[in-house]
């Protein structure tokens, strides 16, 4: 087929002394022939991608199957991972079906309106936050007293299956309680503040650094297996928060600077319980994803982003593959300066801030090609900010499913904690989830991408008003959330690891 | 959907700008639909019929690209049939 339009100028050339009409023709089959090397080129290229990604993970298995032989998927990787990635494109050309309007802003506008909170917020806010600060206390006390055994330790197991993975389940399922129970506001509330207003030009900033910090720290230091060294994480975050809270005031600094705050936050703008107007209203989950004023600011998207590849990144370097890729670099990097140690610090960081340009990037760069190709005369920047918010069903899918192992093994070893956290068993229970628990991960992950690309549409249609440019304008953005589930898919199906060099 | 975060390429011209909120368009058929969708209750007759005529050659056009993603499904369907007898 690559000799094909060399045979083809062949014969042209023999036949040159034909009529005009016979040129023009000949001329088409050249531009048609040009067409069809150009799309061979690509499948050629695609090809070639593909044969090459599926021999690494090939290899990646091969270096580690001696230790684990385990490897459950009975069809090819590469099969599997092109249905997760069709099911998502297969879902967004099922939804570009859906074009009436009216519909769109039903599904979207539909709620069922409870009872009336705000006259009982005050009281629950003050034992929300009264228990907050209890446990915190508690958890910093007994991180330094207490038993230094992880699956024993109130101190982990609160930070760890309560913080980390049991109330961002609870918060995207069912409502944003944060606000309710966060420690650090009920301490700041009884100090006095607000000496400095807030640079507003910082906006999420803060947020997203400190997300990205708190990611690291969990990598970097030993913080979820040593109660000791988590007591002095903990210590450190309330610190910072109240003196920042202190400074700025409390509102301004939950709802700008903190991350952890600002992560419940925009996890409760997936879940289907709200609070509006004083009442608590129940909504279809993720229909106010397509609400404009959720992200206002490059740090919103840059916060949402830093979200999913957070999950992506520590799913990835506790996989054998991961644990193979950082081996491999820390030994490249061997050029005789610098401990061991430090070196692989320094891997493990440079691939978690280039891979988070890369996640960043690949989706600001939908926004500008969304714009090119429906020529509209709304920003990219705009764009961007609009179909931010559809991400976040993904990152709560990713959450779910990198999480619910974690929540179930470890929940009776947390009941025997909270029960008697002064003298907790000395050898607790854990469990081990059953086999299908790992189906179930990829149903989250593909359950939250599928919200993400009907978020995605419904978003489409507020933004634009022709239906044709709402439709051609979501492509970008769908091709590079077939990205982030081919890749979370993948990650999925690898064999777990302890992540190599790490205290 | 504010005017405010919008950009015109330098060397694009606009082909009309909304009369009520400023927003510029590329072409006149996006303009009447986004008058008829954002500003119903200001047009006078002639715009109402523009926006209806907009609107069926819209539909025409959508109906083209929904055999074409009905194509692209069933395409991706018989793909992964065969590759799943193929590999599987």
């Amino acid at each position: 087929m690559p000799s094909s339009p060399d045979s083809e100028t062949n014969t042209g050339a023999s036949e040159g002394r034909h009529t005009d009409l016979c040129l023009r023709s000949r001329l088409r089959n050249r531009v048609v022939s040009n067409t069809k090397l150009r799309l061979f080129v690509q499948f050629v290229t695609w090809v070639a991608i593909l044969t090459l990604f599926t021999e690494t993970v090939v290899a990646g298995n091969g270096m580690t199957l001696s230790k684990q032989p385990r490897d459950t998927l009975a069809i090819p990787r590469w099969l599997y991972l092109a249905t997760g990635g069709a099911t998502i494109g297969a879902s967004a050309l099922l939804a570009s079906f859906v074009t009436d309007r009216a519909f769109i802003r039903y599904l979207h506008n539909w709620s069922l309106s409870g009872p009336t909170v705000d006259n009982w917020r005050t009281p629950f806010v003050w034992v929300g936050r009264g228990l907050g600060v209890v446990v915190l206390g508690l958890a910093v006390y007994l991180g330094v007293t207490g038993p230094q055994l992880p699956t024993a330790s109130f101190t982990i197991l609160v930070t760890f299956v309560v913080v980390r993975a049991g109330l961002p389940m609870l918060t995207y399922l069912g409502g944003n309680l944060w606000p309710v129970l966060n420690p650090w506001r009920g301490i700041v509330s009884l100090l006095p503040t607000g000496f400095r207003t807030y640079p507003e030009g910082l906006a999420r900033w803060p947020a997203v650094g400190g997300l990205l910090l708190l990611v690291w720290v969990e990598v970097i230091f030993p913080v979820s297996t040593i109660p000791s060294v988590l007591s002095i994480a903990i210590l450190g975050y309330s610190v910072v928060t109240i003196a920042g809270a202190v400074l700025v005031g409390p509102n301004a600094w939950f709802k700008n600077a903190d991350p952890l705050s600002v992560l419940f936050r925009f996890f409760g703008a997936v879940a289907p319980v709200k609070r509006r107007d004083g009442k608590l209203a129940v909504k279809l989950p993720g229909s106010d994803l397509t609400d404009s004023d959720l992200i206002t600011d490059t740090s919103d998207v840059a916060f949402v982003i830093a979200l999913i590849w957070e999950l992506t990144y520590s799913g990835f370097i506790t996989t054998q593959t991961g644990a193979a890729t950082i081996e491999t670099l820390v030994n490249l990097s061997n050029i005789g300066v610098g401990a061991v140690q430090i070196r692989a610090i320094l891997i493990y960081t440079l691939l978690f801030v280039s891979g988070y340009v890369v996640f960043f990037g690949a989706y600001w760069y939908a926004g500008v090609v969304s714009r090119r190709r429906t020529g509209t005369y709304i920003t990219a920047k705009r764009i961007a900010f609009r179909f931010a918010p559809s991400l976040l069903a993904i990152a709560a899918g990713y959450h779910l499913a990198h999480y619910t192992g974690l929540a179930v093994s470890l929940s009776p070893a947390l009941g025997m904690a909270i029960v008697s956290p002064l003298s907790p068993p000395a050898n607790p229970l854990t469990l081990s989830p059953p086999g299908w628990f790992e189906g179930l991960s990829i149903a989250y992950v593909l359950v939250g991408h599928l919200l993400a690309i009907w978020a995605a549409h419904a978003t489409a249609y507020e933004l634009f008003s022709s239906r044709l440019v709402a439709i051609r304008s979501q492509y970008p953005f769908i091709v590079v959330m077939i990205g982030y589930t081919v890749i979370s898919l993948w990650i999925l199906s690898l064999p777990g690891a302890t992540p190599p060099y790490l205290p | 959907m504010s005017h405010t975060a919008t950009t015109i390429p330098r060397n694009d011209s606009p082909a009309g700008k909304c009369d009520y909120c400023g927003h510029p368009f590329p072409t006149t058929d996006r303009l009447v639909l986004h008058k008829g969708l954002e500003h119903p209750q200001q047009l006078d007759d002639s715009e109402v019929e523009a926006f209806h005529e907009a609107r069926s050659n819209e539909t025409d056009e959508l109906r083209t690209l929904r055999l074409k993603a009905l194509g692209a499904l069933v395409l991706l369907y018989f793909g992964l049939l065969f590759m799943y007898a193929i590999f599987a």
